[in-house]
């Protein structure tokens, strides 16, 4: 057990190790220069674009400013090269940002995807089957922000509400519930947008692993000894058909810090992905660089929480 | 092979119209099964369809002259809506459309949208088909790879090996050719030197240094995941979006960058599928023959493996017209002249309240080649699915 | 069975939860009558976030809003676009010149004359009443002063590159033996007076001044360095123009801090510190020197004549006693950060700027909001509205959403959707031109470019006013030439070039272009093709690329396009000089200044002269243009430069896009007028078509007001 750990760990930082370079490497190949360092900006003499480069170490080879970016990123001293706030402290605020989101649209996802699912499975070929079938695949099919504008126009036309962003602007001194209130608001169209997708996959592995399991002997027999339907689907076949979602589960953890870009920018959204996204268009390198780190260690965590899990919850796996 | 009969009886009995059912090819099977499912069958239409349109889309709008000319710009037709009749008078006559009205109307520069739906359709079906193309060919490569050689070791010679014509690549690309070709020397000498020391091996006795050389390190399989496992930390919406912004704006771009980041899921399944194979009876006595390893992989395992390849490949399709999609909102999709659905739609959204054509054709059209050919995939799936077989 | 129901209620909860928080938001009503603070409240929306709130190291326009309303500079531009005193209450502009006495040269039917004799020639001259010149007649007649300055001897050191190595660098030390000079105090300035003194002194007086001689180095540089040195150092001639500033009294920054002159010396000491990396340190960089004469009058002397020098100091003004360098260590200390790596850059300051504008920074969410709260001290009386709140969304389709929601106040209209909210009775609408034009750019090192009569042709064949109706929906006015359309420097007497393909065929069948058996033009067996390029990411760009391509191709030349990334577009093309055409815009400053963009030293890689545009009379004029400080003489020379570059065409100049932002109609300007009564207003534009000129006095009511009665 213990050396399963130690191994995995030293696997994944060597991985890790990988990524890093292999980041590294895309954006400082790819042609384009930082947008502080821009010679269009009559403003710009080239003895100032010379010092930016002096300034961002971007004179050094490609391996000293490896060196130096990683050291600063492990002392906590990587700056933002647009605003020289620290990247940290930024992708910690845009973290608690996309936090509510992502709590509201996982809890919808990981429990209306099951009763969907299970249904679907039982009725399989059946109207409801085919129904939720095709709706699901409608909702993954759709471009995300060809939805998001129909349902802004939608609640703006009909019920003249602000959706946008977190907060309702200009409320002035309200009571406390009202701004919670407003801010739950807010928080309901871009959650369920996020949420849709995740329900439609969802409900259809939920479903085909409830197949796979259904026409066991086990659930026959369960079935046969006159249990109600309910306690056969839920407790007998659904416990044995969760084993691949243990898996799915530790690779939620990589959504804290994705976000969807898109999402976030038409609500205006101020959360990790748009950071990402304004981050690439302004040629931010160590918000860039930073942000693919900490995803990257969060894929990493996720495999090894759900190797973990794995261990705990499936009595046939022994190391 | 008991499997297999059972499923013949159970066929013959949900089937029963005759007393003795003629025995089926497995294609006659599948497609007796596929079409119990109507939604996969309608997929299968409209993809049919679809790929007729875009097909009839590449030969009417491209040429020097072509029927439906997407690119013509008559200003002062901009904007109007669906089915409107041109104003004869202010156009000259081979702005005029081709079936006389604009059928789907036209957007901010008088281009008919008809036009150019049916070359995005061409479009961005290339951008899907390519893309998948790329990933399928890079996955099965992969995955082949690490599920037939999987176990062999890579030597520290050919890590050695690697590392020199990296850094001669390195250098070439820097500029500095001499140390570049340098490196390309020493490469190739010790290339030579390993072709002719494997003739000798036995003959001459090992020296120290040559058995470090020789030792192994790591499996290819292992290596082969490990690849896979970096792929896949890289968020890859967020990944195709870095790569594509930073690189200059082009459709094979985009085609490539979608392809590279895509080709994980294939090789894992491709190399599940062949680690399983190959311990199968028929592989080997494939190889008892004497059947070369690659006749041997793609005669006799690749069509074993192909099929769950497949539904992942029309999956694929639908995932990258909406990336595509996806990537035109943020302005960094297929940059023009070549129009896609998803380009017309980010476009058009900024008249959605003067123009909602604009938006709605081509969302429409997207949502319903991407749910077909998501239905499509479904219906593969669960046809091809063994174990589900039974239960019809 | 428990797990289905919780599988099943949870989610339900969730969701009925969301939605009855409907019920407690308020609608685009309720938000103005339930709640009065709405009503003091102004918020705005931009599609990006501002990077640092310091206006000496920014230069975006989101930051620049916000500065703009935290800071206040000495000046500002009035209503008709002239100067307007802010922190400055007045500000005087004279001139120092100086010249060296020439001891080689000898004055006409004097001979050689040392300085104190210059000095008697040059007074006696002044008061002689029958000049026969009255160019020299008004030049000395400017001079208010002359004295002589005894020869002094100094010595400066300079490092420099060594030949032939990259990085090395040497140092050099100068010593200088200057002889006599002469000083002279003009009244105002004279960009002509040397010119005009050497019929007093002889025409080759200055011309033949050889600084060399004046000069030695250790260790000794070779000829052209050494001139260059000595151009730096003896000058023949200097002309130093001199601003004075008179600050207003009693004005304190946010923090309660009395303003004086200190914090102006600071405000350019800052700029100029390499280690702040200032953006603007190029506007500052003709300054000689700011001196600070009592604690409300600063002396800004000038190393040369440069007029639009004078509208930099509208620069924000930084608190001095914030920023400086103990306070700097203080934060340092405080921060524990390393003192000797902490500057200004690194300041918290600039995420939480003080300054003495009308509004008081307050809070600031990255990619949310910035929030400002009015500063009651403000010099000319606070503004109405208490709080300022401008918001990030990226989007512009959500803004416009939030717009009709309520929750923005004002929304930056697109061309296509001005007709439709014109009307709207909800909202009211104001539109002017911009600073900005778009053109098509010919890079005239390359044939057929470089023949002026192709390139008009060329503009000929472009329907300019087809694109400004159909493109821009009408928002959008021709234009001719470089200068803003409102100022008087644009000369509205050149005629837009006509729409007229046919004319445009035989310019080029003029230039040796005829149609061949296809229907392409041709000269001597080569096709007229080129390709034509611009930014992605730019709609209206994209759209006249389509639109040029299409009228080309019309008349037969086979033009290709193509759409680059903006960061490859520049650097690959632009900088590189590599393109056939493209279409750009520029954005302009109001001084007339056109040095960069069209003087023929600012050709070469990286400069923006990138079209290769080279004109001897233009680039006279341009020069004189920058050093005159008289206004009408500078009208008068920029109307005939834009005459010249009108004819010579280098670029085809498109339009100037127009601007529409639509408000609520319920915001208005709210004044108390003499006798102390409230009164509203109608919020108009000012002639130059800025409607928030007055931005100060607007207030939002309750109802919209009715202000038909009177007009």
């Amino acid at each position: 057990m213990l050396s399963f750990i130690g191994r995995s760990i030293i696997q994944k930082i060597i991985t890790l190790f990988f990524v890093s370079v292999v980041s590294f490497l895309i954006i400082h190949l790819a042609p384009g220069k930082p947008s502080q360092v821009d010679p269009m900006n009559p403003k710009f003499t080239p003895e100032m674009v010379e010092r930016f480069r002096l300034e961002f170490h971007l004179d050094k080879p490609l391996h000293t400013q490896y060196l130096y970016f990683y050291r600063d990123l492990f002392t906590g001293k990587t700056v933002s090269w647009k605003d020289n706030q620290s990247v940290l402290k930024k992708i910690w605020e845009r973290f608690l940002n996309s936090l509510p989101l992502f709590i509201v649209g996982t809890i919808l996802t990981w429990t209306l995807s099951f009763p969907i699912g299970i249904r679907s499975a039982i009725f399989r070929g059946g109207f409801y089957d085919r129904s939720t079938t095709f709706l699901a695949y409608l909702l993954i099919s759709i471009p995300g922000f060809f939805f998001a504008y129909i349902l802004i126009i939608f609640v703006v036309t009909h019920f003249h509400v602000p959706v946008i962003g977190m907060e309702t602007f200009g409320l002035g001194a309200s009571s406390w519930i009202r701004v919670a209130m407003d801010r739950v608001w807010h928080l309901l169209i871009p959650s369920i947008l996020g949420a849709t997708g995740g329900i439609a996959v969802l409900s259809r592995y939920v479903r085909s692993q409830m197949l796979e399991v259904e026409g066991q002997d086990y659930v026959r027999t369960a079935r046969a000894k006159g249990l109600p339907p309910d306690q056969v689907h839920y407790k007998h076949a659904l416990r044995n058909a969760l084993l691949p979602f243990v898996t799915m589960f530790g690779l939620i953890l990589p959504g804290l810090i994705g976000g969807s870009v898109i999402i976030e920018s038409i609500f205006s959204w101020p959360g990790m992905g748009r950071m990402a996204y304004e981050a690439i268009l302004a040629r931010d390198y160590p918000v860039i660089l930073t942000v693919n780190f900490v995803s990257a260690v969060l894929v990493l965590a996720g495999t090894f929480i759900s190797d973990l899990l794995y261990l705990v919850v499936d009595p046939r796996i022994r190391l | 092979m008991t499997k297999v009969e059972k499923i013949e009886i159970n066929d013959y009995q949900t089937t029963n119209h005759e007393f003795l059912a003629p025995r089926r090819t497995r294609l006659k099977e599948f497609w007796h099964l596929f079409k119990q499912n109507r939604l996969a069958i309608a997929g299968l239409v409209i993809f049919v369809l679809f790929f007729i349109t875009a097909l009839a889309g590449l030969f009417l709008t491209s040429g020097h002259d072509p029927v439906f000319d997407p690119a013509l710009v008559r200003l002062q037709e901009k904007l109007r809506s669906p089915f409107s009749q041109p104003k004869i008078d202010t156009l000259m006559p081979h702005e005029i459309p081709t079936v006389g009205v604009y059928v789907m109307g036209t957007d901010d520069l008088g281009r008919d949208v008809f036009a150019r739906m049916l070359q995005g359709a061409w479009v961005s079906l290339t951008v899907g088909f390519v893309a998948v193309g790329i990933s399928v060919f890079v996955g099965i490569f992969m995955g082949g790879i690490a599920g037939y050689f999987g176990q062999n070791h890579i030597r520290l010679d050919h890590i050695l090996m690697v590392c020199l014509l990296f850094a001669a690549g390195i250098f070439i690309a820097m500029g500095e050719f001499f140390s570049g070709s340098a490196f390309l020397i020493v490469f190739l000498a010790s290339v030579l030197l390993l072709f002719r020391s494997m003739n000798k091996m036995e003959m001459r006795g090992m020296s120290k240094w040559y058995g470090i050389l020789k030792k192994d390190t790591i499996s290819i399989d292992t290596l082969i995941m490990r690849i896979v496992d970096i792929m896949l930390c890289f968020p890859s919406f967020f990944l195709i979006l870095t790569v594509v912004a930073l690189l200059p704006a082009s459709i094979y771009n985009i085609m490539i960058i979608i392809g590279l980041t895509s080709w994980m899921g294939t090789t894992r399944f491709v190399r599940a599928e062949f680690l399983s194979l190959r311990e199968q009876d028929f592989v080997t006595a494939a190889r008892a023959l004497g059947v070369g390893n690659f006749r041997i992989i793609f005669r006799h395992m690749m069509p074993n493996a192909i099929a769950p390849v497949l539904v992942s490949a029309t999956i694929g399709i639908a995932t990258a017209i909406l990336t595509e999609a996806g990537l035109s909102f943020l302005g960094f999709g297929v940059p023009p002249p070549h129009a896609t659905w998803g380009n017309i739609l980010s476009d058009g959204k900024r008249f959605i309240f003067d123009a909602p054509w604009l938006t709605f054709i081509p969302g429409i059209a997207i949502l319903i080649v991407v749910l077909c050919f998501n239905l499509f995939g479904e219906g593969l799936r669960d046809t091809l699915n063994p174990k589900l077989k039974e239960r019809h | 069975m428990t797990v289905k129901r919780i599988l099943i209620l949870a989610p339900l909860l969730v969701l009925v939860f969301l939605l009855q928080s409907y019920l407690w938001v308020p609608t685009y009503e309720q938000q103005t009558r339930g709640n009065p603070d709405r009503l003091n409240e102004f918020i705005a929306a931009s599609i990006g976030d501002a990077s640092l709130l310091n206006p000496i190291l920014t230069a975006d326009t989101a930051s620049s809003q916000i500065e703009g309303m935290v800071f206040e500079g000495l000046i500002d531009r009035d209503e008709n676009l002239y100067f307007r005193g802010r922190l400055a209450s007045s500000w005087d502009v004279y001139e120092e010149a100086y010249f060296y006495v020439n001891d080689a040269a000898s004055i006409p039917g004097r001979g050689k004359m040392p300085g104190e004799e210059i000095v008697d020639l040059l007074i006696r001259a002044k008061h002689e009443n029958d000049l026969p010149d009255p160019g020299l007649k008004d030049a000395l007649r400017n001079i208010m002063e002359v004295s002589a300055i005894p020869p002094r001897e100094f010595e400066v050191f300079r490092s420099e590159k060594i030949p032939g190595e990259l990085k090395e660098k040497r140092r050099i030390k100068i010593n200088i033996k200057a002889p006599a000079r002469i000083k002279l105090r003009l009244t105002s300035v004279d960009q002509d007076l040397f010119r005009h003194l050497t019929k007093i002194l002889g025409a080759n007086y200055f011309a033949s001044f050889r600084g060399e001689q004046y000069i030695s180095t250790e260790p000794d540089v070779s000829g052209v360095r050494l001139a260059e040195y000595a151009g730096e150092l003896v000058p023949a001639t200097e002309n130093n123009p001199v601003l004075v500033f008179h600050l207003r009294p009693n004005v304190r920054f946010h923090d309660g801090h009395v303003f004086d002159a200190n914090d102006v010396k600071f405000t350019f000491d800052a700029i100029m510190n390499p280690k702040n990396l200032s953006p603007r340190i190029a506007d500052y960089e003709p300054v000689k020197t700011v001196e600070v004469i009592d604690p409300l009058t600063v002396r800004i002397v000038y190393k040369r004549l440069y007029s639009p020098a004078i509208g930099t100091w509208g620069m924000g003004i930084l608190p001095e006693h914030i920023l400086n360098h103990e306070a700097l260590k203080k934060e340092a200390g405080r921060l524990g950060k390393d003192p000797d790596k902490f500057g200004m850059r690194q300041s918290t300051f600039n995420r939480h700027p003080v300054g003495c504008g009308p509004f008081v920074f307050q809070d600031w969410k990255s990619d949310q909001y910035i929030t400002l709260k009015w500063f009651d001290g403000y010099w000319e009386g606070p503004p109405n509205y208490k709080r300022y709140m401008f918001r990030i969304i990226p989007d512009l389709l959500t803004q416009e959403m939030e717009f009709y929601a309520g929750t923005i106040d004002s929304y930056g209209v697109q061309p296509h959707q001005v007709n439709r909210l014109k009307t709207d009775p909800r909202f009211q609408c104001f539109s002017g031109a911009s600073f900005g034009y778009t053109y098509i750019g010919y890079n005239m090192r390359r044939a057929p470019f470089d023949n002026p009569e192709v390139r008009k042709a060329l503009g000929m064949a472009i329907d300019v006013d087809k694109i400004i109706d159909y493109v821009l929906y009408s928002q959008g006015e021709k234009i001719t030439g470089p200068f803003v359309k409102q100022t008087d420097y644009y000369n509205h007497g050149i005629k837009p070039v006509p729409y007229d393909p046919a004319g445009a065929l035989r310019l080029l069948a003029k230039a040796g272009w005829k149609p061949n058996k296809e229907g392409w033009l041709q000269k001597d067996g080569k096709k007229l093709q080129f390709t034509l390029i611009t930014n992605s990411g730019n709609d209206l760009r994209k759209a006249i690329l389509a639109i040029a391509q299409d009228a080309w191709r019309q008349i037969g030349i086979d033009v290709r396009t193509d759409l680059l990334e903006w960061s490859v577009f520049l650097q690959e093309r632009v900088d590189k000089a590599d393109f056939d055409a493209l279409i750009l815009g520029w954005s302009m400053g109001i001084e007339p200044d056109l040095y960069q963009i069209w003087h023929s030293s600012q050709t070469r890689p990286h400069q923006l002269n990138f079209v290769g545009f080279k004109n001897k009379e233009a680039d006279e004029l341009i020069i004189k243009i920058r050093q005159e400080y008289d206004r009408e003489k500078q009208v008068k020379y920029c109307h005939i430069l834009h005459e010249i570059i009108a004819r010579e065409q280098p670029y085809t100049f498109l339009y100037v896009s127009k601007w529409t932002a639509v408000l609520d109609k319920r915001i208005v300007i709210r004044e108390t007028d003499d006798k102390g009564n409230v009164v509203y207003k109608k919020i108009t534009p000012t002639k130059t078509g800025n409607y928030n000129f007055y931005f100060n006095k607007w207030i939002k009511l309750r109802d919209a007001p009715d202000f038909s009665a009177d007009g």
